[in-house]
């Protein structure tokens, strides 16, 4: 009698801890998951077409180290980034680095004028009606996040950047 | 005569059944030491005249709410006026039920007054029927605000009671420190009491007199665009100015007893909607309750709690403990499923969550977790009693501000009622 | 060796350590209290509560720390003053827009506001703290609850018929006197009335002298069934935080336009959607003037992807199940997903125009060809003319260098520029520039732009009927809510609960005749008032008139 009582009494006392420790641990962690993924967090996965008439997904670049840039013809600094990715590009991706451009749902005529224009040699991806900027959680452009060959954010950076910001960071993705 | 007329006109027979039966309950409570009088038989006889006075007031009062119902078509309680009257016909309607119990005529004494200060209080809204926005068309909002102020109203009564514990229990003839200081705070409570008659008095002396004074208002506002923006805003006064708001001119101030300009500024951070008004208001009541109560001083030359103390002799005090404690405990259910869950009902419907921790519900809950405790406290040995009576006073203070003090103070969603 | 409390009543029953009144025939165990005449402590019927037993290990330390009511009224007195300081400023989570919380609160509360950000009272309501608080209370209500309702079942479950004359006549509520005639017969008499009253009846085995009368004792599970609906509200609340259980997202749908829903199947169409604003004759003197909405409504359809929802290269194939007209207080519900009305903006969208070519020199006019502002078709042919899309700007403007470039992605100001073949312009193609909105034309100069190929060929709209525009564009909230049945049904059990206990009482009478000495006690869980006059009315009916009051041991009103 006396036993099985103590045993009641830790059951119902381990649950409490187990559901309030659950309780509080979510209040002080469990941000909102609306939010936009942060440093040392995963990206979102994504299948998008690209203008090549193919389909990318973020998986397909397993264990390489990823830049996945949001950008929008509309966007000034977007425009001003898009030459130095492609430089960057063409200087690093023997050492196995991908940019994935993701356009911000813009129209087709839009982007493929605009990738002429800039002959640009990287994947552009064609959002659909915001989906993927969403899961982003983007409220400015450009963002950029620089995805490690492990599949976790090593940085997010919002507004525009200098060639050399790009090319430091690349660096450091590739553990030079 | 349309419909709405005529609710109003019922609704002012009803108002002075209210004070009649009052100046009837006070006739049977202190009449009995009249000379002359077999005290029982005068007090059931009164009381019961009162009580039909009271109940023939509750009657006009139902009546001027249904044909105002029909009259405009949508339920009287989406603004103040019309919740605040609905309110006090919801403490007649518990205060019947608890006299139907235990029938001691003393609590119309206590609680019908309420009701008329309420009721008087209501009339400072404006009365017109206002059209209602969507999220307001709702068969919940009904249930729950009805419900809501049904229990809010048992608790009114749990509040007299409370009330009428104290006055009868303090002993004013006590000089020891404790009761010294028992009586202070009854003192203090029949003082608030008094200022809110006071701002009653204040503001339909000046209505009556037709008062105003016009200020404009220099704003900061930042828009939706993130620009920011100078506003002009013009505030009515219609109590004299003593505060005007911040940072505003005065466009015209009709002089009264020579005071032509405001005395005082509102401090910068009153920045709220009107808040330089209120705060004009707020010290007009504290000035004609505080001339009330320096009045009644005068008159009977003794402390108000003193005055009222013998009119309760005779009365059990276990009495008034257990009718103050049933109050609470029949209206606390019918809170919980007016102010919180039909709450939640509705605010499922209307938006989507059933709980926001908008202002106004964390202080239905903050009510809810008061008299929860309270009851707790019964539970426990030496809290019967005096601090019972003290914890229902403090509760009814708790309600009135979940029910005017988050509306005038604090914007949220439910400040459509706001004034 | 540890002494033993003697915990044996001298009626023979052997009672458990914490035992204030002998589970058997009541009579106060402890020599202090027999000595009192105090009315007796009635609690849990005197029961030992599981939380005093034993020696306390500390395990059993914090049992006995939830178990205390005191804890639970400080716990809950806590949580309302911290609940209270959360409601001085806004709370963040009352901003639907983006700000900045660590200067809001100074810029515009000053030190206080500052204060108050630091001590974390911005988000009171998702702080660790306050959300410990709320699970130190379930603490409570689960532990309290077990530790009381057990015993007390098994007290109510066992009771003595005959009790212990201390317990009878130290109740609040006691009748004593001497009565004539055959005393079995008087407890039958009396019995009958209290039956009457609807109490049940347990008379003494054989000699039939003594009575126990219960009424309502269900009354007293109120307070438990309350206590575990609110532990289901607070664990119906607590699952929400499982990933997939909650959703609170927005989508704007201008009319027409058939939107996804992020993180579901689904796709949202608004056929039309319609706002009403009441007249000034509706008005009250005050509001006249105002714009004052009346009643808004997104004429919905809901779809689901029933193939190619993940395949970038096709179209999704869409499934309509379900349309509805959304109001505020009337959302689209399905299968749990529900669409609510928040908000508009009334900002009129241009989704197509299908404009003519006309030949100046030959006033001969063709098309009108369908021209819609995004994905258009990239050729078309017009009678001898040729047009192809070079390119498209949604909000038309130069750039620093004077390049023609576009602001945002929405057609505010839409701008294509053809590469023109036909009769009489060069072979290559000539450049034209269209704006399909009139005050772009005028404030791009059009004309100007397009020079003297402007004086052969226009491209124009003829009529309204050949412009398609979205008048209004809706706000819906998008709401999924797992956890609401259960919350649901917490709220029942607790309501369920409350009206139990308060709107009934649990009522006893013990009554014992010795010879010709009646001895009567009463106890009642609350309401005094009416234990007395059930006792008083009783007695009446039998010929014994007294005034209820009489009955009056003294004591709380507990």
């Amino acid at each position: 009698m006396g036993k099985s009582r103590k045993t009641i009494q830790i059951v119902i006392l381990f649950a409490v801890l187990l559901l309030g420790g659950y309780a509080i641990w979510a209040a002080l962690f469990g941000g909102d998951d609306a939010g936009r993924p942060e440093a040392g967090g995963e990206p979102p996965s994504f299948t998008l077409a690209d203008t090549a008439g193919g389909v990318q997904s973020l998986s397909d670049y397993e264990g390489q180290p990823v830049v996945i840039n949001f950008w929008g013809s509309f966007c000034e600094p977007c425009v001003k980034e898009m030459p130095e990715f492609e430089r960057q590009y063409e200087k690093w991706k023997d050492r196995g680095l991908a940019i994935l451009a993701i356009n911000l749902s813009e129209d087709t005529l839009t982007v493929n004028n605009f990738v002429s224009r800039f002959d640009l040699s990287y994947p552009i991806l064609r959002d659909v009606d915001r989906k993927i900027e969403r899961q982003y959680g983007l409220r400015q452009y450009p963002t950029t996040f620089f995805v490690k060959p492990d599949g976790t954010i090593m940085e997010v950076v919002v507004g525009g950047m200098l060639e050399s910001d790009i090319n430091e960071r690349v660096e450091r993705l590739l553990e030079l | 005569m349309s419909l709405v007329e005529f609710s109003g006109d019922v609704f002012l027979v009803a108002f002075f059944l209210y004070c009649f039966s009052f100046l009837f309950y006070v006739i049977a409570v202190t009449g009995k030491r009249w000379s002359g009088r077999e005290p029982r038989e005068h007090e059931r006889r009164w009381g019961k005249i009162a009580f039909v006075v009271s109940l023939a007031g509750l009657a006009a009062h139902l009546a001027f709410f249904f044909t105002r119902w029909a009259g405009s078509g949508q339920i009287p309680t989406s603004n103040m006026y019309e919740f605040m009257t609905f309110l006090a016909m919801a403490i007649m309607i518990a205060f019947t039920i608890v006299f139907a119990i235990y029938r001691k005529p003393l609590l119309g004494m206590f609680a019908v007054p309420l009701t008329i200060i309420i009721v008087a209080y209501a009339s400072v809204f404006p009365s017109e029927v206002q059209p209602l926005i969507p999220a307001l068309e709702s068969i919940w909002l009904k249930v729950h605000v009805t419900t809501a102020a049904l229990g809010e109203a048992f608790f009114a009564v749990g509040f007299a009671a409370g009330l009428m514990y104290l006055l009868r229990v303090i002993d004013f003839k006590d000089t020891s420190k404790s009761g010294r200081k028992a009586q202070r705070w009854v003192e203090f409570t029949l003082y608030t009491i008094l200022v809110i008659v006071g701002f009653l008095i204040a503001v339909f002396a000046f209505r009556g007199a037709g008062y105003e004074a016009t200020f404009t208002q220099e704003k900061l506002v930042i828009d939706s665009q993130g620009q920011q923006q100078d506003v002009k805003e013009t505030v009515h006064y219609y109590l004299p100015p003593i505060v005007k708001p911040y940072n505003s001119q005065a466009e015209s101030v009709e002089p009264f007893l020579g005071l032509d300009k405001p005395l005082l500024e509102a401090p910068s951070w009153m920045n709220g909607v009107n808040a330089g008004r209120k705060l004009n208001t707020v010290v007009w009541s504290i000035i004609a309750g505080t001339l009330l109560y320096g009045l009644l001083r005068l008159l009977f030359r003794k402390p108000l709690g003193a005055v009222i103390h013998p009119a309760l002799e005779g009365v059990n005090p276990e009495d008034l403990d257990e009718i103050s404690y049933r109050a609470i405990v029949i209206g606390f259910p019918v809170f919980t499923l007016g102010a919180l869950i039909f709450a939640m009902i509705w605010a499922e419907k209307a938006w989507g969550r059933f709980w926001g921790w908008d202002p106004k519900e964390v202080w239905a809950l903050i009510t809810w977790l008061y008299y929860s405790a309270y009851l707790h406290f019964r539970l426990s040995r030496g809290w019967q009693g005096l601090p019972s009576a003290w914890l229902a006073v403090i509760g009814f203070v708790i309600v009135l501000f979940t029910l005017i003090g988050v509306n005038l103070i604090i914007a949220g969603l439910h400040s459509y009622a706001g004034v | 060796m540890l002494a033993v409390e003697n915990t044996k009543c001298e009626c023979g029953h052997q009672n458990a350590v914490g035992t204030v009144l002998c589970e058997s025939c009541g009579k106060p165990l402890d020599a202090a209290l027999q000595q009192s005449s105090e009315p007796l402590e009635m609690r849990y019927d005197g029961v030992a509560r599981r939380s005093q037993k034993s020696n306390p290990a500390i395990i059993d330390r914090i049992w006995n720390f939830f178990s205390s009511v005191k804890i639970a009224i400080y716990l809950i007195v806590v949580t309302f003053v911290t609940a209270m300081l959360g409601t001085i400023y806004p709370q963040e989570s009352s901003f639907i827009n983006s700000f900045d919380a660590t200067t809001y609160y100074e810029e515009n509360y000053g030190t206080p506001g500052k204060i108050y950000y630091e001590l974390g009272l911005s988000h009171t309501y998702e702080s660790w703290w306050f959300i410990g608080l709320l699970v130190m209370i379930g603490t409570s209500l689960v532990i309290c609850s077990l530790d009381r309702v057990l015993p007390l079942y098994r007290a109510l479950q066992k009771q003595q018929i005959r009790k212990h004359h201390q317990f009878i006549l130290r109740q609040k509520t006691v009748y004593r006197s001497e009565i004539a005639g055959d005393p079995k017969e008087w407890v039958e008499k009396f019995g009958a009335q209290l039956k009457r009253k609807g109490y049940k009846l347990h008379f003494e085995e054989g000699t039939g002298t003594a009575l126990l009368a219960e009424k309502n004792r269900f009354s007293r599970w109120g307070p438990y069934i309350n206590h575990i609906g609110l532990i289901l509200f607070l664990l119906a609340v607590l699952a929400r935080s499982i990933p997939g259980w909650q959703m609170d997202s927005y989508v704007s749908v201008p009319d027409g336009d058939t939107v996804p829903i992020a993180g579901t199947n689904y796709y949202v169409k608004s056929e039309k959607f319609n706002v009403e604003f009441y007249t000034d004759d509706e008005l009250p003197e005050e509001l006249k003037g105002t714009a004052r909405a009346k009643k808004y409504e997104t004429q919905a359809v809901l779809y689901k992807c029933v193939a190619n929802c993940d395949d970038p290269l096709k179209e999704p194939e869409l499934e309509e199940v379900m349309d509805h007209n959304i109001i505020v207080n009337d959302p689209l519900v399905y299968k749990g997903l529900k669409l609510y009305q928040f908000d508009f903006n009334l900002t009129p969208r241009l989704n197509a125009v299908s404009p003519i070519l006309e030949d100046k020199r030959t006033g001969e006019i063709y098309g009108p060809f369908y021209l819609p502002m995004k994905n258009p078709e990239l050729k078309h042919q017009l009678g001898p003319f040729t047009l192809e899309i070079r390119a498209n700007y949604m909000e038309f403007a130069l750039d620093s260098e004077g390049k023609p470039t576009t602001l945002s992605r929405e057609p505010n100001a839409p701008a294509f520029i053809f590469s023109v073949k036909g009769p009489g312009l060069a072979e290559e193609g000539e450049p034209y520039i269209y704006f399909p909105m009139q005050k772009d034309k005028v404030k791009f100069a059009q004309d100007t732009i397009n020079r003297e190929l402007a004086g052969k060929i226009e491209i124009r709209v003829d009529g309204m009927e050949n412009v398609d525009f979205s008048e209004a564009t809706t706000h819906l909230n998008v709401r999924m809510d797992k956890a609401l049945p259960y919350l649901w049904v917490g709220a029942v059990f607790s309501m369920v609960g409350l009206i139990l206990g308060s709107y009934w009482q649990h009522r006893r009478i013990w009554l014992r005749v010795d010879g010709t000495e009646l001895a009567l006690g009463a106890h009642t869980n609350k309401n005094w008032f009416g234990m007395r006059s059930d006792v008083a009315g009783a007695l009446k009916k039998i010929g014994v008139e007294i005034d209820p009051k009489t009955l009056d041991n003294g004591g709380n009103n507990a």
